[in-house]
């Protein structure tokens, strides 16, 4: 695995252990301490891409979170 | 065919001589339920005095993490149409310049395939499609950018869709290319303005003189507005024909009617630097002494006109008051030249967007960033030298935080060397 | 190739930007551009610019609701295409331009344009009461305090003669946002109307942990008012109500959260802002009225106090000055004397920088 892949996947793993859903890019960015955050924010538009990660936005501010199958259902139901 | 609903309260904001949003609606209620449907529901806030949205964020289309709001109806059992209705926002073309062949294919995609309603334009000067479902936000997508040769515009943390002023399109005095800066900053930085990676959000306006009619020094992260360094043209003759009551002062904004320019109460008395004098026959401008606020061309326009020596006071930090409180923007480059390509603006904007990406806490306009950290420390990662331009007043208290570079020694000390000189 | 939603990858474009600006200019403005001489308002609404090359451009400036609707902007279209060679552009404020290169084609738009009843009002230029710049309100908000279009519209009926005329001491810009957060920023305003929440929101703690996730609802809190708590069986929240800022961004994340209220919710009224460097530096809006009731469908109090602050301004203003030049030269002690508006101590800041506001002279009036 190249190491951008390799951070890439500790990203999702990240995300996958934190108590909340959604997070900041700041916050998501300390998964990968060692990437400047102009090169993290290349791969996490890559993880968007691919559809690993997804965006949610209040208008005013964005998080990210990990895609569940029925987020849109959800959300349209009103169980965010 | 008769209305759904019934709208008695909104009814009476069908009265008096101002565009009215309810006769409108209702026209295109009449074959729209959407329309209706908001109708009933706005009508429904009326008599609650209380809103009836809320808020949903996974909605969008796919890649980009702005240009869409997700809205929800919190009465769905009474008003189906609009239990979904998102926003989208386009990017408008750079001072809303039109021709009426793309406003028509813009409104028969959204007869087709959204509400029919408008915000013309947004705040920040998207158009906005006010009320769509989500399976329909891609459709709207493609054919917004296949059809129309049109993007979506910004909201969530990232880079704000661009604005300016009319500019060089059609008026005199504007500094500035104003369009072309605002295209620039759009189409350069067009992952910034969809993919959010922020901590909040970010704006840029041109204004292309201090009238600065886009309110750039109030709403803008990084406000641009257009000066000169050099003298005000003046037309002698014009002046004394201001003055002869041959022309109609203030370009008529006054009231179209020839009457005489006292030049001494209106424009002479009225000027912050008193820079100028009037001897019955000729204008004098001290030019060194003017501060460029546009006074005496705007009431003179055809006699006064800025400098020829043209470029941007580029300000930083205004924004509304969530959450440290409002603040205007402030002066850190006094004059940049600001042509194409842009280069010394862009490398300006690179380093600014490195400190805050850095630095900034979630939801911490730049603004905010600065009064934090201080100025000393934007300017530091902005490469830029301090100068008193930027400052009402230097400081007036003595606490300065000085940095150990500048003290011969640092702040290390020879404790044993001053106990040589001092007994304990 | 038509969209196809089963794959919607497939000729997708993306990062495309608006159209360039120029595509859409009339062919006077790109042989004039950056070429122009002056311009003169040749009667309320109607603007002539003329250019080094001698060309004449006419622009005609009419009030919209900035709501429109798909009818509306047609019938735009369709004027543009009789009188404009369906070229027009839109003003930061709301306001249409039609623009005219044929001068005989003036005066038939002028006239077509006030033949259809009372959808294309005239005037917003010079000495006047331009549009209203304003957010969505009840129509698409989730935490409006108020409504704006229905307020926007009673204000202008009520101002309707200062849109069309140039009788003002200045120009007289207002704006509205329905909440704090101001997504329209209306803070240096010459009169701005502003919708506030006097209370916090309430919770719901039987729902709180069904609809909501605790972390993310603290975290959205921009005071860090908001903490975890058990209430009885359920997983809640507290909210520490002095801290409240109401702006909401909890009930954005937890609709278990309501912020709005009937009888809380209401209107401010701000004076005194601009933003032109003109005369004297920009200056923020400050507050005249803190507080009137939502008063759906007319807004009595608040088109009252609007066009009290519009006629003493009127009135009692010299040429040229703005109404926070206006107040800064007869004292903030004689705004409220001729308003009549009570000074109450909301009206003193306890904010941030509070004490930059207080009066730390003995200069004032009696």
């Amino acid at each position: 695995m190249s190491s951008k892949e390799e951070a890439k996947e500790r990203i999702i793993n990240w995300m996958k252990e934190q108590k909340k859903s959604k997070h900041y890019f700041n916050d998501i960015c300390k998964a990968v301490p060692e990437i400047n955050m102009r090169e993290a924010k290349k791969l996490i538009n890559e993880l968007v891409s691919e559809g690993r990660l997804r965006y949610w936005t209040s208008g005013s501010t964005t998080m990210y979170m990990l895609p569940g199958v029925d987020d849109v259902e959800k959300e349209e139901k009103g169980m965010v | 065919m008769a209305l759904k609903h019934k709208t008695p309260m909104l009814d009476e904001l069908m009265k008096g001589p101002w565009p009215s949003f309810v006769t409108d609606i209702k026209r295109v209620a009449e074959r729209k339920p959407q329309c209706d449907d908001i109708l009933g529901l706005m009508e429904l806030s009326y008599k609650d005095r209380e809103g009836h949205w809320k808020h949903g964020g996974i909605v969008g289309v796919f890649g980009y993490g702005g240009g869409v709001i997700g809205r929800y109806c919190d009465r769905p059992d009474l008003f189906p149409n609009v239990a979904h209705f998102h926003t989208m926002r386009v990017n408008q073309p750079a001072s809303k310049f039109y021709k009426t062949d793309v406003l028509r294919k813009l409104c028969d995609i959204w007869e087709e395939k959204g509400s029919g309603l408008f915000n013309f334009h947004g705040s920040t000067g998207d158009i906005i499609l006010l009320g769509t479902t989500t399976d329909q936000l891609e459709a709207i997508f493609y054919e917004l950018t296949h059809e129309l040769g049109m993007d979506l515009g910004g909201s969530g943390s990232n880079m704000r869709t661009p604005e300016g002023c009319v500019g060089r399109a059609r008026c005199e005095w504007s500094c500035l290319d104003t369009q072309d800066i605002v295209y620039d900053i759009t189409m350069r930085y067009q992952d910034e303005l969809h993919r959010p990676a922020f901590p909040y959000k970010f704006k840029f306006k041109v204004s292309g003189c201090p009238n600065d009619c886009v309110a750039a020094i109030a709403r803008a992260d990084c406000s641009i507005i257009g000066t000169w360094r050099d003298k005000i043209r003046i037309d002698q003759e014009a002046v004394r024909a201001y003055v002869g009551g041959e022309l109609v002062p203030h370009g008529g904004a006054d009231g179209p009617e020839k009457r005489p320019l006292d030049i001494q109460a209106e424009v002479i008395d009225k000027c912050p630097t008193k820079c100028m004098e009037w001897d019955g026959k000729n204008l004098k401008i001290w030019d060194e002494d003017c501060v460029r606020c546009m006074h005496c061309i705007n009431i003179m326009p055809r006699a006064l006109r800025p400098g020829e020596d043209v470029g941007a006071t580029i300000l930083v930090g205004s924004k509304a008051p969530i959450l440290e409180g409002a603040q205007l923007s402030s002066v850190i480059i006094p004059f940049m030249k600001m042509e194409p390509p842009y280069e010394e603006f862009h490398e300006f904007v690179g380093k600014m967007w490195d400190w805050w990406m850095e630095h900034g806490k979630n939801r911490e306009r730049l603004g905010e960033l600065i009064q934090r950290l201080g100025m000393r420390e934007f300017l530091r990662a902005t490469d830029v030298k301090p100068d008193p331009r930027m400052v009402n007043t230097p400081r007036y208290n003595p606490y300065i935080f000085y940095d150990p570079d500048d003290v011969p020694g640092g702040w290390s000390r020879d404790p044993k060397a001053y106990r040589e000189r001092h007994q304990p | 190739m038509p969209f196809d939603p089963n794959d919607i990858m497939k000729d997708r474009l993306t990062d495309i930007g608006p159209p360039k600006y120029d595509k859409f200019f009339p062919p006077i403005v790109k042989e004039n551009y950056g070429k122009w001489k002056y311009h003169e308002i040749l009667e309320p609404g109607v603007l002539l610019h003329v250019s080094e090359t001698g060309a004449k451009l006419y622009s005609v400036r009419v009030g919209t609701a900035r709501l429109v609707t798909v009818d509306y902007i047609r019938e735009v279209c369709d004027i543009a295409d009789k009188y404009c060679d369906g070229y027009l552009r839109w003003t930061t404020r709301n306001n249409i331009e039609f623009l005219i290169t044929d001068e005989s084609k003036l005066r038939p738009l002028i006239e077509d344009l006030k033949s259809r009843g009372n959808w294309f009002p005239i005037g917003g230029t010079g000495a006047s009461i331009t549009n209203i710049v304003h957010t969505q309100g009840w129509i698409h908000c989730h935490t409006p305090a108020t409504d704006s279009s229905g307020i926007v519209k009673a204000v202008m009926d009520e101002l309707f003669e200062y849109f069309g005329s140039h009788k003002l001491p200045a120009q007289v810009r207002i704006a509205l946002a329905c909440c704090l957060n101001m997504c329209g920023a209306v803070h240096c305003s010459d009169i701005a109307i502003l919708g506030v929440h006097r209370k916090p929101p309430f919770i719901e703690h039987e729902r709180v942990q069904n609809v909501c996730e605790i972390p993310l609802v603290i975290a959205s809190c921009p005071t860090a008012a908001i903490k975890p708590k058990k209430v009885g069986e359920y997983k809640s929240i507290e909210i520490n109500e002095a801290r409240c800022m109401f702006c909401g961004n909890c009930y954005t994340m937890c609709p278990a959260l309501p912020i709005a209220d009937q009888d809380g919710d209401g209107i401010a009224i701000w004076v005194g802002g601009k933003v032109s460097n003109s005369r004297v530096p920009p200056m923020f809006s400050k507050l005249a009225i803190p507080y009137l009731p939502n008063e759906p469908p007319r807004w009595p109090s608040t088109v009252k106090a609007v066009k009290k602050i519009v006629e003493i301004y009127a009135s009692d203003a010299r040429r040229y000055e703005r109404i926070g030049e206006w107040i800064n030269r007869i004292g903030w002690e004689r705004f409220f004397e001729k308003t009549g508006f009570e000074f109450r101590h909301e009206h003193i800041d306890d904010y941030r920088l509070a004490m930059t506001t207080w009066r730390t002279t003995t200069q004032f009036k009696f």
